[in-house]
């Protein structure tokens, strides 16, 4: 267990600084842990899971503190008035459009599971708003909102989710696994985790050659970042200084494997002192810090600075997917989160800063919904595909595509007159 | 044009592109510098500078996954795999994220994977495989597996050019055993066309990559017994060119398929299949396989030598199937 540092004990309590939201002086100690990195939370929750085998079943329980209040949200340094409103509503639009898909598949108008991100909604749509107009972003399962954010509509995800012809892959495939190369930069995930990574980090290649410094935001569970891949990804990115940032939302549970069976660090974030890059600790249910964090990481990524590692925690409030109902959770520990909801905590700050009233917060959500029907209307009425276009476009046939550089013409590097010539060197195997 | 090993044929294919396409970029482990375990890329990076030739770690799921990346940029990105046998250390990045992307979310990925496969040199069950059929199994990437300088350079460039995933398999056997005239100059081989290697009357083999050249050497033989065989090099394994394939059968009515890769699940089978499907009319024989033998390739010269089909194995069942 790492020693806690009582002389960077962090002032725990509310800010002193103005409340207009703007760069200011530090009130607020940031601790940092034993590996020098800046650990945000204004709450450090100690307790662990713990594997119980004595009784006829086994099964986990939960040791520790539980019984703490939520922490106050954190000022952010960076967002706006008017950022903070278009951010609650971005996480309202997040949970809302996720209940509609719950209704959904109650209706068996879903083909397959459906997956959540509630209690990642703060950790999602912060994030994505945090990036520039021209980065890119690969958002996993549970970063649904982070796509609304981005410029899709909850109807292309619910019409992913119910195999549509007009779903953004036609019904080729399914969930959040669609993209978009041309306005909304967003990669498409697949099912395998840790994937993301070198490609995000070769995104940040492909526009540094052409001149430009991207930020390419993705994100990974404390389960998905046991994969090979995930350690190959990051370590690229950062020997090259490509623009990956990557959240890691350490959620909890991976499946049903609690975290404390994935990896044997405390905190996820010390990896970043072996890939050489900054790290981050972050209250993941906190959307000032999910923002500021990124924002931070995203301006290192447009100086050509290199990948950052940003550790939210956070715990996923319902099971993998939809047919999984979390029994494995111990109750407690469920309830210690939901009182740290990202979105009731957000809306009690608006509230108490007077930036929102109740009767605004009313009509936002009253306006949420009618949005959410009028795109489960369009996503219902969508016919499903044509079961021959099955066979079509495994290759991009000629002129289906056109293929230029997004951001310009690679410069030639001015280098010596030069003709190839032969090459006589020694080489491995004859 | 002017004599060229399938080695410099290669090398001269890449540097005209990345000559005229300031898109193609080369990525791989020790090709900078170093210029390739192979010296394919020899000197590459003293002319086009090291933005445009980057050492990689040793990582084959984060070069392949770069090279996406940049690919969905608009980019045209080579990777370099030190031996093909690496491959399978990026099997899901190419299998799951890079060939599935044009069918499931329309993402076209123009990207190169290139390097060396086969045996022949004695390089163990790690250097010398030829991994081709998991991804002629794998909709969505295209698999090229050229036989002569010329091809090889005509193939890289049109792969370099093509709009989709293609792996570029590499003979290292043929590398610098080879040497023909290449034309110079914006020469391309369409993938997806075989090339009849050599005309023949009695039977056919059907054949790539380095059994291209056993299967000469066995014509050669042969038609001093007055048996003329016609090879057919596929030069691209996938999409094959299923006409040229019936073709061969429906004149020669006999044929041998030759692979350097092992017999179970290897090409021979799929095109046993094609045949059966579009020309069991026309046979006037079984159709044969000769294969390496299903087991890892052996390291040991006598070992890889028995492992490997030969010369004398194509002699031995021509010389049965012209008599059946």
């Amino acid at each position: 267990m790492p020693a806690k540092s009582k002389a960077n004990k962090t002032s725990g309590n509310g800010s002193k600084r103005s409340s207009n939201g703007a760069a200011g002086p530090k009130t607020n100690a940031v601790r940092l842990n034993q590996h020098g990195i800046p650990d945000w939370r204004l709450e450090h929750p100690e307790f662990e899971v713990v594997e119980i085998s004595g009784g006829p079943e086994v099964h986990y329980e939960i040791r520790g503190k539980l019984n703490a209040p939520p922490p106050p949200i954190r000022e952010s340094r960076y967002l706006s008035k008017e950022q903070h409103l278009e951010l609650y509503r971005w996480m309202v639009l997040n949970r809302r459009m996720e209940q509609a898909l719950e209704n959904l598949y109650k209706q068996s108008k879903v083909v397959g599971g459906v997956y959540f991100g509630l209690g990642q909604e703060a950790c999602s749509c912060a994030s994505a708003l945090a990036l520039g107009a021209d980065d890119w972003f690969a958002p996993m399962i549970r970063n649904q909102g982070a796509q609304l954010v981005r410029g899709f509509h909850a109807r292309d995800i619910m019409m992913q989710y119910m195999a549509k012809a007009d779903s953004p892959t036609h019904g080729k495939d399914g969930t959040s696994h669609y993209g978009d190369i041309e306005k909304r930069h967003m990669v498409s995930p697949i099912s395998m985790l840790g994937d993301l990574l070198p490609v995000m980090a070769g995104v940040s290649l492909g526009a540094r050659l052409q001149g430009k410094e991207l930020a390419c935001l993705t994100w990974i569970g404390d389960g998905g970042q046991s994969t090979g891949v995930s350690y190959e990804g990051i370590n690229f990115a950062a020997v090259r200084k490509l623009g990956l940032v990557l959240i890691v939302e350490s959620n909890l549970w991976a499946y049903s494997t609690p975290t404390e069976y994935q990896v044997a660090v405390k905190d996820l974030a010390n990896r970043a002192v072996g890939y050489g890059i900054p790290g981050v600790i972050i209250d993941g249910t906190d959307a000032c810090q999910v923002y500021d964090a990124t924002f931070e990481a995203v301006e290192r990524a447009h100086r050509g600075e290199g990948p950052t590692l940003i550790e939210a925690k956070l715990m996923r409030m319902k099971g993998h997917a939809i047919h999984d109902a979390a029994a494995y959770v111990p109750k407690e520990m469920h309830e210690f989160w939901r009182k740290r909801d990202c979105i009731d905590r957000f809306r009690k700050y608006l509230l108490d800063k007077k930036w929102l009233t109740p009767a605004q917060d009313e009509k936002l959500i009253a306006e949420v919904d009618k949005e959410i029907d009028a795109e489960r209307d369009f996503a219902d009425r969508s016919p499903m595909p044509e079961p021959s276009s099955a066979a079509e476009g495994v290759h991009c046939e000629d002129g289906c595509h056109k293929i230029k550089p997004k951001y310009g013409v690679p410069k030639k590097a001015k280098r010596a007159e030069g003709k190839l010539k032969e090459s006589e060197a020694a080489i491995h195997y004859k | 044009m002017s004599q060229a090993t399938y080695l410099e044929a290669i090398r001269q294919g890449l540097w005209e592109e990345m000559e005229q396409d300031p898109t193609v970029f080369c990525l791989g482990e020790d090709i900078g510098v170093y210029g390739g375990a192979f010296k394919v890329t020899d000197g590459f990076i003293h002319h086009f500078g090291p933005a445009r030739v980057i050492d990689t770690p040793i990582a084959e799921s984060a070069i392949v996954g770069a090279a996406f990346g940049a690919s969905l940029t608009g980019m045209r990105p080579v990777a370099e795999f030190q031996f093909m046998d690496f491959i399978g250390c990026a099997f899901n990045q190419i299998v799951n994220m890079v060939a599935k992307s044009h069918y499931r979310w329309g993402a076209p990925a123009p990207l190169v994977l290139r390097g060396p496969a086969g045996g022949g040199v004695h390089g163990g069950p790690f250097h010398s495989q030829n991994p081709e059929m998991h991804f002629v199994h794998t909709p969505g990437i295209k698999v090229v597996a050229p036989a002569t300088p010329a091809d090889a350079k005509g193939l890289i460039k049109s792969a370099i050019r093509d709009n989709n995933p293609v792996l570029f398999l590499e003979h290292k056997y043929l590398y610098r055993r080879i040497k023909e005239e290449v034309p110079d100059g914006n020469y391309t081989v369409p993938i997806g066309q075989a090339r009849l290697h050599r005309e023949g009357r009695d039977l056919s083999v059907i054949t790539y990559a380095a059994m291209v050249h056993t299967a000469q050497e066995a014509a050669e033989l042969l038609a001093k017994e007055g048996i003329e065989v016609e090879i057919l090099d596929l030069r691209t394994l996938s999409p094959l060119d299923r006409a040229a394939i019936i073709e061969t059968v429906k004149k020669t009515n006999k044929v041998i398929l030759l692979h350097e890769d092992t017999k179970t699940g290897g090409l021979a089978g799929e095109l046993a299949a094609i045949i059966n499907e579009e020309a069991f009319d026309d046979l006037d024989g079984p159709i044969v396989r000769i294969t390496a033998l299903d087991t890892p390739v052996p390291f040991s010269p006598p070992l890889e030598h028995f492992f490997l089909p030969k010369v004398e194995d194509v002699v031995r069942q021509a010389r049965w199937l012209h008599s059946y």
